[in-house]
């Protein structure tokens, strides 16, 4: 079942007329004639559409509180920031498509009212902002961007933000106040940023990969939609495969397929590479948890389910991993991209990366056993945003399952 | 291009606060205090706001940096295809130590992450990136940088 990628061989990202020729831009001319704004967000709502960023909050939910908090001006943002190790879905698609994002955003911005829409891009994609400006400037040119869209009475200016170079950035209050110029720190929720976001004004950020389904989801109806996936979470995703198996790269597969599937079936991952024995699969980037071989067979959907999918990326470590080296390399990112706000975040992960590179060495000291335990205990529970918790799950897995590999035990 | 001529390129409010600094820093490799007071002047703003917000950036540099700076990626994806390797090679070819700022001229970080997973393992010097690196390719990245 593709949904994303179903036209991507047939698009030059660089050429709109060539998404138009697979029916491209129809669903924004069917949602500003034939729809009122509130119809529009009504069908995705029914659509079950959740965000594909990692969080899953259903999409038509977080519209509609930004449609019915009164204000003049509305801002949209669409989150291209991605920077974790392990997920590029974002990136694929600006490159493949980018007028699939585009779309999506111009249906966003007209259902919740928006005037200004920004996509917000992470400040190492150089050739995808190039590739967006093209296909940006190709819209305005058929006049789905800009003043009176399709000749109506909807006005939606875009915008291209480039980030430089800061993972909290993809936290939406952090990418928010970083647009205002101020340091992309995390603001405290509520007031959501539907209700209050940029400048203060409701704000809608959604993800890439979300927005590219919208156009699909008011083309064909929610319950085509709906229909897809699973229940608590329908459509399909952009799955990321990376590590051990054998067909790396990106697959999309509908939403509830297990990770056991994804691995081993030839239509995705098509098993490990020859010679290699499957050890674990980390679900959802760095910030993922470790699955073991036991809970293959668990469905992947957003909602709740025991390992969250995030941004979709899975990657499968062998038998012969380094699993220090992987410790290493998850508290070495996340210590460099603490944003520094709060205490727990910025000593946490600055002191597990401490530890961390005395594990590499194998120096580990006495003290340091108990004092990983604390680390992660404070990590997990008493950081100001999200990201924080992301830094202690990984590890928090590997001690539960692989102490003896940590500690060198007998 | 003076900096007067780069700051009038934009218009003063907030939302273009990130691209002033990194069109100044296209220009002069870096913003150091000179730059900031002066675009902080540009938008009416505290001199400390700006610098804090500069500060804040890995891709902003508030330092002017002499050193050639080597980035190997240490994330999963690049680690499965042996970066570790490569940043182990790059220690022995230049005798420095990852994260060791003691060579005169050179610097090798760890960063991650690029989005370039599946072109791994990714290398970054200064602003060039060289994509699926072996260990036997680092000497001649090297040498077109020496």
């Amino acid at each position: 079942m593709q949904i994303l990628t179903k036209n991507w061989h047939k698009i030059d990202p660089l050429n709109i007329d060539s998404y138009i020729r697979t029916g491209g831009y129809e669903a924004l001319q069917k949602a500003i004639r034939e729809m009122k704004p509130a119809e529009a967000i009504d069908e995705v709502k029914k659509s079950g559409l959740r965000g594909r960023g990692g969080a899953g909050f259903p999409t038509g939910e977080k519209w509609e509180l930004a449609a019915k908090t009164p204000a003049k001006e509305k801002y949209f943002i669409c989150n291209l920031d991605e920077s974790e190790p392990g997920a590029y879905k974002d990136r694929i698609i600006a490159e493949k498509n980018p007028h699939q994002i585009i779309e999506g955003l111009l249906i966003g911005a007209f259902a919740v009212g928006a005037k200004k829409a920004f996509i917000y891009i992470n400040g190492h994609y150089q050739k995808q902002d190039e590739i967006l400006k093209i296909a940006l400037e190709q819209a305005r040119e058929k006049e789905f961007v800009g003043r009176s869209v399709i000749g109506s009475a909807v006005d939606i200016e875009i915008d291209i933000f480039q980030g430089a170079g800061a993972y909290i950035c993809g936290e939406e209050t952090a990418l928010i106040n970083s647009i205002e110029g101020k340091r992309g720190e995390p603001r405290l929720k509520p007031p959501y940023p539907p209700v209050a976001g940029l400048f203060g004004k409701p704000t809608i950020v959604n993800n890439a990969e979300t927005l590219a389904n919208v156009s699909y989801i008011i083309k064909r109806g929610a319950k085509v939609f709906s229909e897809i996936g699973a229940a608590v979470s329908p459509g399909t995703k952009l799955f990321v495969l990376e590590g051990a198996v054998k067909n790396r790269g990106i697959h999309e597969a509908p939403l509830g397929t297990t990770a056991q599937e994804l691995v081993y079936n030839s239509l995705y991952g098509g098993g490990l590479e020859d010679g290699k024995e499957f050890w674990f699969a980390q679900i959802g980037g760095a910030s993922g948890r470790l699955m073991p071989v036991g809970k293959l067979d668990q469905p992947l959907v957003y909602g709740k389910c025991e390992y969250p999918l995030g941004c979709g990326s899975i990657f499968v470590a062998d038998k012969n991993a380094d699993l220090k080296d992987l410790l290493f390399s998850w508290a070495d990112f996340f210590h460099r991209e603490s944003c520094g706000k709060c205490v727990p975040c910025r000593e946490g992960t600055y002191r597990l990366w401490e530890i961390a590179k005395r594990l590499k060495s194998d120096d580990l000291l006495e003290r340091d056993r108990k004092n990983i335990e604390d680390i992660l205990w404070t990590l997990s529970n008493t950081t100001f945003c999200p990201l924080g918790n992301f830094a202690s799950v990984a590890w928090s897995d590997a001690i539960k399952m692989f102490p003896d590999k940590i500690f060198n035990d007998q | 291009m003076s900096l007067q001529k780069i700051l009038l390129r934009f218009e003063p409010k907030p939302e273009n606060l990130l691209r002033v600094l990194k069109a100044v820093q296209k220009e002069n490799k870096y913003i150091g205090k000179k730059e900031c007071e002066q675009v902080a002047e540009y938008f009416s703003a505290p001199l400390a706001r700006v610098y804090s917000f500069a500060s804040f950036f890995s891709g902003i540099r508030t330092k002017k940096e002499d050193k050639k700076i080597i980035r190997v990626c240490s994330g999963g994806p690049c680690l499965s295809e042996d970066s570790s390797k490569v940043a182990h090679q790059i220690e022995m070819l230049l005798h420095i130590e990852a994260g060791n700022d003691a060579h005169p001229k050179y610097k090798l970080e760890y960063m991650s992450c690029l989005g370039l997973c599946d072109r791994g393992p990714v290398v970054m010097v200064d602003e060039n990136i060289f994509e699926k690196v072996k260990p036997e390719n680092v000497d001649d990245i090297i040498q077109s940088y020496l």
